[in-house]
């Protein structure tokens, strides 16, 4: 072997993840120790790391995905920058060599030692610290007008939107450079911190078991292993997504760019949604577009309720049927009916009706719907706008 | 010491602000320099018995920035 391969650095990507397995293996062997009782503390932590693992990982990702990219996006300009520097732009374009291993890295830390905190705190305080879904919606939206925002700035649409980029605290700027060396740290672990403000709908459902614990170092501890059993499904998500963009050579950053906007109209829709407005793209075309699910699911025999009352079918995939219809002027009872359901689903919200509920896994939950006028729609939705339906009465 | 604006119309992303900034490391004389993207400029302030404006000027061009004096402050 010649000593060229043998000097061959290994990927930081490789070291990062090797870090995460182990100690998520370390983890579950300090959890759930061999031979010993399984008490119901630790069997607690186990679930939740495994719902991290499953679940939670897929489902964070589709809500916090976007402050991911757009920590990985400022990585990917650093790189490219310094790969391409300005002033030389006949210069012969390729891909640049990301560092996207480190980003993600503090990204996915900053999120770990966020939510612990926030375990702790909830543990502590109870339910003080929920927020609403209509305060969830508006910092949905807020964030989705800044990832639009820093899109259509990495697009170099006019001068306006450089306003989107986060130019740090001089001071911070000054204490990164002395001690990184012009790596830009401050960013991913600020983003990842963020993610607390926009739990995915199995992150809310954790943290409504957390708040059940009533202390605050089994909330912490709660938190703490579900939130590392998400990390592994982000770190590969991530990671994958940043190597296929660098094949892109020439239309790198227009790749990233158009990432970030679309997750930043995805996460405007969501949080549409979730405030109940008319003019989501879910809501305005669910008539035109039904999904195939919904399609199927039109076919299976309705849930049997008496007169006066209406059944909404909730599974892991939605809600059926996705459009209800129901006399006007008349007060109405809507059955929730779950069955093994574990997804946000669960998280049911009438935005018009400030109803917000976390549904059993499997029962019947029934909801008082007052007399609605011909013609009024009512939207529903999962906590995390994902998935929504609606009730015209008529 | 004398406080010079440099218009630096080449800025693609807020690192390169935190790039430019790091001549108060490598550039002797040097006191302080405040770059914004936002802004596209960079405040220099520096000695002029230690370093000219020719001299800034060329170690930006050496990072692959086009800077332009737009004002100065004594």
């Amino acid at each position: 072997m010649s000593s060229k391969n043998q000097n061959k650095p290994v990927d930081p990507a490789i070291i990062v993840f090797a870090g995460i397995a182990l100690l998520a293996i370390a983890f579950v062997t300090a959890a759930y120790p061999a031979g010993a009782d399984d008490s119901g503390a630790m069997s607690q932590l186990m679930v939740a790391f495994v719902t991290g693992l499953t679940t939670g990982g897929l489902s964070c990702l589709a809500v916090q995905g976007g402050l991911l990219a757009s920590s990985l996006a400022r990585q990917i300009e650093q790189d490219y920058a310094a790969q391409i520097p300005a002033g030389k732009k006949k210069a012969k374009l390729s891909a640049p060599k990301t560092n996207s291993a480190l980003p993600i890295l503090l990204f996915l830390i900053a999120k770990l030692i966020a939510y612990t905190l926030l375990g702790a705190l909830l543990g502590w305080l109870g339910s003080y610290l929920a927020l609403s879904p209509l305060t969830r919606a508006a910092l949905m939206i807020a964030i989705a007008i800044f990832m639009i925002g820093n899109a259509l700035r990495m697009f170099n649409v006019h001068p306006v939107f450089r306003y989107f980029a986060i130019e740090p605290p001089k001071f911070i700027t000054r204490y990164i450079r002395k001690t990184a060396k012009g790596t830009d740290t401050a960013t991913p672990i600020f983003l990842g911190f963020l993610t607390v403000f926009i739990p995915c709908g199995v992150t809310q459902a954790m943290m409504a078991t957390a708040l059940g614990t009533g202390s605050a170092a089994m909330g912490a501890a709660l938190m703490f292993a579900f939130t590392l059993g998400t990390s592994p499904v982000f770190f590969i998500v991530a990671y994958l997504a940043t190597k296929l963009g660098a094949k892109l050579e020439k239309f790198f950053m227009r790749f990233v760019a158009a990432v970030v906007l679309i997750l930043g109209l995805v996460t405007l829709d969501s949080g549409l949604n979730l405030m109940g407005s008319p003019l989501s793209f879910q809501n305005m075309t669910r008539g035109f577009f039904p999904r195939a699910s919904e399609l199927a699911a039109a076919d299976s025999p309705a849930v049997q309720v008496p007169d006066g009352e209406l059944a909404l079918t909730v599974r892991n995939d939605g809600y059926f049927p996705a459009l209800l219809k129901a006399p006007a002027g008349k007060d109405l009872i809507l059955n929730l009916v779950t069955n093994e359901t574990y997804s946000c689903a669960r998280d049911f919200v009438i935005p018009a009706l400030d109803y917000y509920e976390l549904l059993p896994a499997t029962g019947v939950v029934k909801v008082n719907i007052p007399a609605q006028k011909a013609g009024e729609t009512l939207f529903f939705t999962c906590s995390m706008g994902m998935y929504t339906g609606q009730i015209v009465f008529e | 010491m004398i406080k010079k604006i440099f218009k630096i119309e080449d800025m693609t992303c807020p690192n390169c602000a935190m790039k430019i900034e790091s001549l108060e490391d490598d550039l002797e004389g040097i006191a302080r320099v405040d770059a914004s993207y936002r802004a596209l400029q960079a405040a220099v302030e520096y000695d002029e018995t230690k370093v000219s404006e020719e001299r800034i000027i060329a170690a930006l061009k050496e990072m692959g920035y086009t800077a332009l004096v737009v004002e100065a402050r004594r």
